[in-house]
């Protein structure tokens, strides 16, 4: 008895209580709902969907061969970039840019050493575009992912949410930057896949890294169409393998490696 | 008795009280000057680089932030819990809450590479961007504090109070979960990750919150000589503690989740055992002085009505919020990314090491510049409208 | 009471209109030539060009919507062969030939900074872009062999030809 008086007492209180979870949990799930309404209207319009109506967009990429590349190449191919985009770093500085650089690999198993490239992976889902406040870290219709630093406030996100590591931040003023590679302070950078001269060659471009590495024939780092199946790219990968670094994430880099 | 509350402006001219405006002045000059500094010299004089992106002044900023939603919380005890004995603190908490946010957000802003693009801010936004909707849960937040203090106060309108309170509370939640999860969506980095750092982030807004607002009313009912009944500061005492309680469970939980995954048995060594600065921080400054001595402050028999213990638990539970929230933001990023799992990894940019981030005079300035303006901007709003009770005597009951 | 409100009703509104002031002297554009002492700007016309991509009064008017069209459709679609493009611009306005008479952009000699002081618009395109023409020492540089610039392709030595190159830069520049 007492305890269906309780009850009835108990039931405005309750239903009150019901109503404003119900209200509550619709605001929280809205914007949920919004975000993924959002994603699947960007992918919709991707270059790679199924619609067979428009002309295939390329989605340009490297794929990177750890095995017929030296050190010594590695080298070469982060001085080309700086000569290509005029930024140097000096050795122990925490705060110089750094677009592309030498990583060394040892197998905590086995031992072996592997040396590498790595710059922007140049995603198809690119983390540093989704977090972007502004929309200045954006991915161009071709997969080029860049910054527009005339949008770009200088929050740093993108390199929070970057899996690779790939962004610097303009920590001084600068002056003389090169036509190719407008650059300043306070805003956030990283490999263009030397887009200047993809706009220019399209696909006969070689960027500036893989320019550095492929004298006499060799083709140590091999940029091209990964949309195009019968693309040099697409073929090698198809028949020597490409790892996507961090694949886990599902990010889907367009920088493929050979050899890891 | 809330019929019978009246409010009043502030009206003391003690040397005490214009000093302390004095100093908070002060304090937010130095530090916009700093900013400023920062920004035409670039911030290679801050501490921060290309490893530790985020660095002390965001520590302030989201600390500022998180306390901002919990400043609200007396509000919505009277509005949305019905607890009629809050509704004479609920003015000061929205005033509070609205100040603590401004002063969260000039931080952030201030520490921007390029503060001067605010307009772009304000004009481009990417709906996926969590910072995105921050921005709209952020300005969103201050207009309807706004409505709700001035529905509050107008009595006409006091009826629309309560739901106004609610849309506030409702509010509060969402932006503490979205300031979460701009820690909480990075997925490539183990060190956050994590669904949990939402609810987390409600936790500490609601302890961090009450502390300041405790703070801050026992400063300006004693500097204004205003009556306060111990029987209030008993029950702030105890959701203080209750709120305590509920951080420690979600650190301990965030751990445990944590160590469960071995791929995250590195990132926990790191902060637990060997992370030196970090570790220190969390065990010293976080777990025993931020946490389980303001318990025992809180709760021991002997202090329980004692408001010096009341007072100390608050900046020990202050500097506890800022000392986790250190860990969370530099300790999350001084641990290197794993990029290629199952391998050593060495560069010349930092791969594979723990990183190095030593706060500059300036971001620090920056960071106090920033709480000053808050407590200076509730200082003033409360000199200038009625948002103070005349008293808070007790309860028969 | 009142009087004491009145007062700081009084100092807040002061404040407020004291940051107002500092905000031109912030954004750092204004020179402080005095009312008095107002020089109208005599842009230099270059000499290695006979006229411009459009007429002098349609640029006068709309330099900046060439420019800002042509900045979105290179940034985000790869529009590379526009006529209105900043490059352009310093090409021939700030050729810096012979290079010790280089005016950097602040300086109200600059072709740009002469007019934008002036008319107190704050522009930000020279914090990214050079203030002036690089052609000739670009140029230079890239008709260079890569086998020449780095022997045996050694990074010390790499880095060592970079650094000559931006001295190079520095130097000619003399701020």
């Amino acid at each position: 008895m007492a305890n269906e008086l309780d009850n009835i007492e108990l039931r405005p209180a309750r239903r009150r209580f019901m109503q404003s979870s119900a209200a509550l949990a619709m605001t929280l799930i809205a914007p949920g709902v919004l975000l993924y309404k959002t994603g699947q209207a960007q992918s919709e319009n991707e270059p790679g969907s199924d619609n067979k109506d428009l002309p295939a967009t390329p989605r340009w990429g490297l794929l990177i061969d750890t095995n017929a590349l030296s050190e010594a190449d590695v080298d070469a191919c982060v001085a080309a970039c700086q000569q290509e985009h005029g930024w140097h770093s000096d050795a122990g500085s925490q705060t110089a840019a750094q677009w592309i650089r030498k990583i060394h690999l040892t197998d905590k198993q086995s031992g072996q050493q592997t040396v590498l490239p790595m710059m922007c992976q140049h995603c198809a889902d690119p983390p540093c575009v989704d977090v972007c406040p502004t929309g200045a870290s954006f991915k161009r219709a071709d997969g080029i992912v860049l910054v527009n630093k005339h949008t770009c406030i200088g929050c740093r996100y993108c390199m929070m949410a970057c899996p690779y590591k790939a962004r610097s931040f303009i920590h001084e003023v600068l002056q003389d930057q090169l036509a190719v590679a407008p650059r300043g302070k306070g805003t956030v950078e990283s490999c263009t896949l030397c887009v200047h001269r993809i706009d220019r060659d399209g696909a006969n471009a070689v960027p500036a890294c893989a320019e550095a590495v492929n004298r006499d024939g060799r083709k140590a780092i091999l940029f091209g169409d990964l949309n195009d199946p019968d693309s040099e790219i697409s073929q090698r990968a198809k028949s020597h393998g490409a790892t996507r670094l961090r694949a886990d994430l599902g990010v889907d880099p367009g920088v493929r490696y050979r050899g890891l | 008795m809330p019929a019978a509350t009246r409010f009043t402006e502030i009206k003391t001219s003690s040397p005490q009280y214009w000093g302390l405006l004095l100093l908070l002045a002060i304090l937010a000059a130095v530090g916009i000057g700093a900013a400023h500094h920062m920004d035409v010299e670039g911030h290679h004089i801050s501490g921060m680089n290309n490893q530790v992106v985020w660095g002390l002044p965001h520590v302030f900023a989201i600390f500022l932030i998180v306390a901002a939603s919990g400043a609200l919380n007396l509000a919505s005890m009277a509005s949305v819990f019905g607890k009629v004995e809050y509704k004479p603190l609920a003015r000061f908490s929205a005033v509070l809450s609205i100040a603590l946010l401004v002063g969260g957000l000039a931080v952030l802003l201030l520490d921007l590479g390029r503060p001067d693009r605010l307009i772009v801010a304000i004009t481009h936004y990417n709906f996926r961007s969590i910072f995105a909707w921050n921005i709209i849960l952020y300005s969103g937040f201050i207009v309807i504090v706004l409505a709700y203090l001035w529905l509050m106060m107008e009595r006409r309108f006091e009826r629309w109070s309560r739901p106004a309170g609610m849309f506030a509370f409702a509010w509060r939640l969402i932006l503490t979960s979205g300031t979460g999860s701009i820690f909480g969506f990075l997925v490539a980095r183990e060190s956050y990750d994590s669904a949990l750092l939402a609810p987390m982030f409600i936790v500490m807004s609601f302890s961090f919150g009450l502390a300041v607002f405790i703070l801050l009313l026992l400063t300006s009912f004693k500097l204004d000589q205003r009556e306060l009944d111990g029987i209030h500061l008993q029950r702030l005492r105890k959701l203080l503690g209750l709120f305590s309680i509920g951080i420690l469970y979600f650190v301990i939980l965030f751990h445990i989740t944590k160590l469960y995954g071995s791929q995250n048995h590195d990132f926990e060594r790191f902060i637990l055992l060997d992370g030196g600065v970090y570790t220190r921080l969390f065990w010293l400054f976080q777990i025993v002085l931020g946490t389980l001595l303001p318990l025992f402050l809180l709760y021991a028999p002997r202090w329980q009505h004692s408001s010096k213990s009341l007072v100390l638990a608050c900046l020990l539970i202050i500097q506890g919020g800022f000392a986790q929230l250190y860990v969370i933001i530099i300790g999350g990023q001084a641990f290197p990314l794993n990029i290629f799992p199952g391998y050593r990894v060495e560069s010349s940019f930092f791969d594979g090491v723990i990183s190095a981030y030593t706060p500059s005079l300036w971001e620090l300035l920056l960071g106090c510049a920033g709480l000053a303006s808050a407590l200076l901007i509730a200082l003033l709003v409360l000199r200038v409208l009625p948002m103070l009770p005349q008293s808070l005597p007790g309860t028969e009951d | 009471m009142r009087s004491h409100l009145t007062v700081l009703r009084c100092l807040m509104l002061s404040t407020l209109l004291g940051w107002f002031a500092c905000l031109p002297a912030a954004a750092g554009e204004v020179e402080s030539s005095g009312f008095g002492a107002v020089v109208i700007p005599q842009p230099v016309k270059p000499t290695n060009a006979s006229a411009c991509v459009e007429p002098v009064d349609i640029m006068r008017r709309d330099h900046m919507k060439f420019l800002l069209h042509q900045r979105d459709a290179t940034v985000l679609e790869g529009e590379r062969d526009s006529k209105y493009s900043l490059v352009g611009c310093m090409d021939c306005h700030n050729a810096t030939e012979p290079a010790e008479t280089v005016v950097r952009y602040p300086d109200p000699q600059h072709f740009c900074a002469g007019c934008h002081l002036y008319a107190s618009v704050k522009i930000d395109c020279f914090e990214c872009h050079a203030d002036r023409s690089l052609k000739q020492l670009q140029q230079g540089q890239l008709d260079q062999p890569l086998e020449d610039q780095f022997p045996e392709n050694q990074p010390g030595s790499a880095l060592l030809s970079l650094h000559t190159f931006h001295q190079q830069l520095g130097d000619t520049g003399g701020e």
